[in-house]
């Protein structure tokens, strides 16, 4: 059903969004695609902006995905991020007309199209998590909102112990993405993660949110390790056992867990902000872009506030 | 008369105990079948108030017996065998309901590891309500590494999906700190300590009002059942019948063509040797 908003809201037997990717001809930018044998890379390379997820760069990392599902020598796919950081999240001062950040006021969408919206964007994540080769996500620096649930829906998170894993969100409510960290075990300590604004990749690894921290000088051998571990196995096999554990995963409810989202994001829509309280849009407005983010450190600050 | 399970009952304690020393507790037809047979009997016996399973001589046990004689019942029919789908079928859910039949039986199960605790040797252990290891135990799922399907559920139940799929996928090997770290087992123990220490909590248990037991465990396992864990069992059996229509490539490892050519001893080395990287990482940690 073609709407209004200029995207389509599928209903069902949706292709995954990395398979209407082209990857033909693709000038590989914000990520880039580089194959070494039998492991592909993908690079978010957006340094200058902390590798903050634009629409550019959440294609032409879904391009990559696609690439590397073609080709049949690649056994493993691996995410990073170029310069300081895996990334920072979503970009918050992308053009109003893209997807990445959250939808500006200024659509004023129908909640159907709102939906619609939501659910494409969330599905980038779920299409990751369902990808069918094993996928490991080398983390180092920050690694937040956005960028924490592509690492969560990577099937290996290994990360440099000093890096930060978090969800800063766009007003002071921080509602977790990485619920797939509260599936389906482990979920009191995730719980008591959420809480804190952000955990070290030490703590995650203790928290068993990660499966390994180590030293950043280390962090991309020990990834060539696993990859390359991981290349070894027959890879039908590793297919369907990784369907398998996803399938159960949608079992114990997983997949509603990722409608609630959808519906999360767009009720954070219509949260209304108390004055002495941060929203994105106002302060962004009034202030600028920088200000916010002082703003929303401000706030989430425990203690005496200074004077606005 | 049974030969490789040794059932015996003391102070309330059923004690079962694999008892195939000589092959490390491999786990065959007969030894399910006699498992079958001990908990048959301890289950209705009102005189037992907790079960407790461990393994006879080095080890609890090193999983599946792979020689493929007298194991039908613990490995996958013979590739391009001529079994019909309904067979495959039944024998899948066979194996699950045993193990769901484990996992749900009436009276609490200790699990006493000590040494190798791998594969379907490890499900057992996983499906017993407690785990008591010794720090000499070792645990872990290689058959992925066979090309067949890990497909024990409890997993993603117990430690959580990063670490399933870690354990999974890569078939490592983890000393018994690191599966308490995870949440795989309950204690670890000196090696010297262990019996005394599976005897104490099994004492402890059984001054529990048995009644009490049944219905605790019951809602307990239900809890798990409500997230799901019913359905994967058999979701499990579907996927065990996907993974046996795979064909293996030219070039690609096949276990049980490398056993039957090279012996066992070289197709467990052919299996586990491209992992060694990981195994000196954690020798090293």
């Amino acid at each position: 059903m073609p709407t209004g908003f200029g995207w389509e809201f599928k209903t069902q037997y949706q292709r995954c969004q990395w398979e209407a990717m082209e990857y033909k001809d693709r000038e590989y930018a914000h990520a880039l695609y580089e194959k070494d044998g039998e492991i592909a890379r993908i690079t978010l390379n957006r340094p200058e902006k902390r590798n903050a997820f634009s629409d550019r760069m959440f294609n032409d990392m879904l391009a990559g995905l696609h690439q590397a599902n073609d080709d049949p020598e690649v056994r493993v796919v691996i995410i990073r991020g170029a310069g300081p950081c895996f990334s920072a999240g979503h970009e918050l001062s992308s053009p109003y007309q893209e997807e990445s950040p959250p939808v500006d006021p200024r659509y004023n969408p129908t909640l159907v199209d709102y939906y619609g919206f939501e659910r494409r964007r969330c599905n980038k994540h779920e299409d990751l998590l369902h990808y069918p080769k094993p996928t490991i996500a080398q983390v180092h620096g920050y690694c937040i909102g956005a960028g924490e649930a592509v690492a969560a829906s990577c099937d290996l998170t290994i990360a440099a112990e000093d890096s930060q894993f978090g969800i800063r969100g766009f007003g002071r409510f921080t509602n977790g993405i990485a619920n797939l960290l509260l599936w389906p075990a482990g979920s009191n300590k995730a719980y008591a993660g959420r809480v804190l604004p952000e955990v070290s990749g030490k703590e995650a690894a203790q928290m068993g949110a990660i499966n390994k921290a180590v030293p950043q000088d280390k962090l991309e051998e020990e990834v060539n390790k696993w990859a390359e571990a991981l290349s070894r196995l027959a890879p039908e096999a590793l297919t369907i056992t990784k369907e398998w554990i996803n399938g159960m995963l949608d079992i114990t409810g997983a997949g509603a867990a990722w409608r609630s989202h959808y519906g999360a994001h767009i009720m954070l829509q219509y949260v209304r902000f108390h004055p002495s309280e941060v929203s994105l849009y106002k302060t962004r407005r009034d202030k600028g872009l920088k200000g916010f983010f002082v703003d929303r450190a401000i706030s989430a600050t425990p203690g005496e506030k200074p004077a606005a | 008369m049974m030969s490789t399970i040794i059932y015996e009952k003391k102070d309330k304690i059923g004690w079962i105990i694999l008892n195939r020393p000589e092959k490390l507790n491999a786990i065959n037809d007969c030894l399910l079948e006699e498992l079958d047979q001990a908990l048959a009997a301890a289950e209705p016996d009102l005189e037992v108030k907790v079960v407790v399973i461990k393994g006879a001589g080095k080890c609890f046990s090193v999983g599946e017996d792979l020689t493929g004689l007298g194991t039908s019942e613990v490995l996958p029919p013979e590739r391009g065998g001529r079994l019909s789908t309904k067979r495959l079928l039944e024998a899948e859910r066979r194996r699950s309901r045993r193990w769901e039949y484990i996992f749900n039986l009436a009276k609490p199960t200790i699990a006493q590891v000590h040494g190798h605790c791998l594969g379907a040797g490890l499900s057992l252990a996983m499906l017993c309500d407690i785990t008591i290891a010794s720090q000499d135990a070792v645990f872990g799922d290689p058959e992925l590494r066979m090309g067949l399907l890990p497909g024990m559920p409890l997993w993603l139940w117990l430690v959580g999906i990063k670490k399933t799929k870690e354990m999974l996928y890569s078939g490592r090997y983890i000393d018994a700190s690191e599966a308490e770290k995870i949440g795989l087992i309950n204690k670890v123990v000196p090696p010297d300590k262990l019996e005394q220490e599976v005897n104490r909590l099994a004492e402890g248990i059984s001054l529990m009002p048995g009644d009490g037991l049944a219905i605790c465990k019951d809602g307990i396992n239900a809890v798990m059942e409500a997230r799901g864990l019913g359905e994967a069992w058999r979701f499990t059996d579907n996927m065990q019948l996907v993974m046996q229509q795979r064909s293996i490539e030219p070039g690609e490892f096949d276990f049980f063509e490398t056993r039957d050519k090279k012996g066992l001893r070289a197709a467990l080395e052919q299996r586990d040797v491209p992992f060694t990287s990981l195994r000196a990482q954690e020798e090293e940690g």
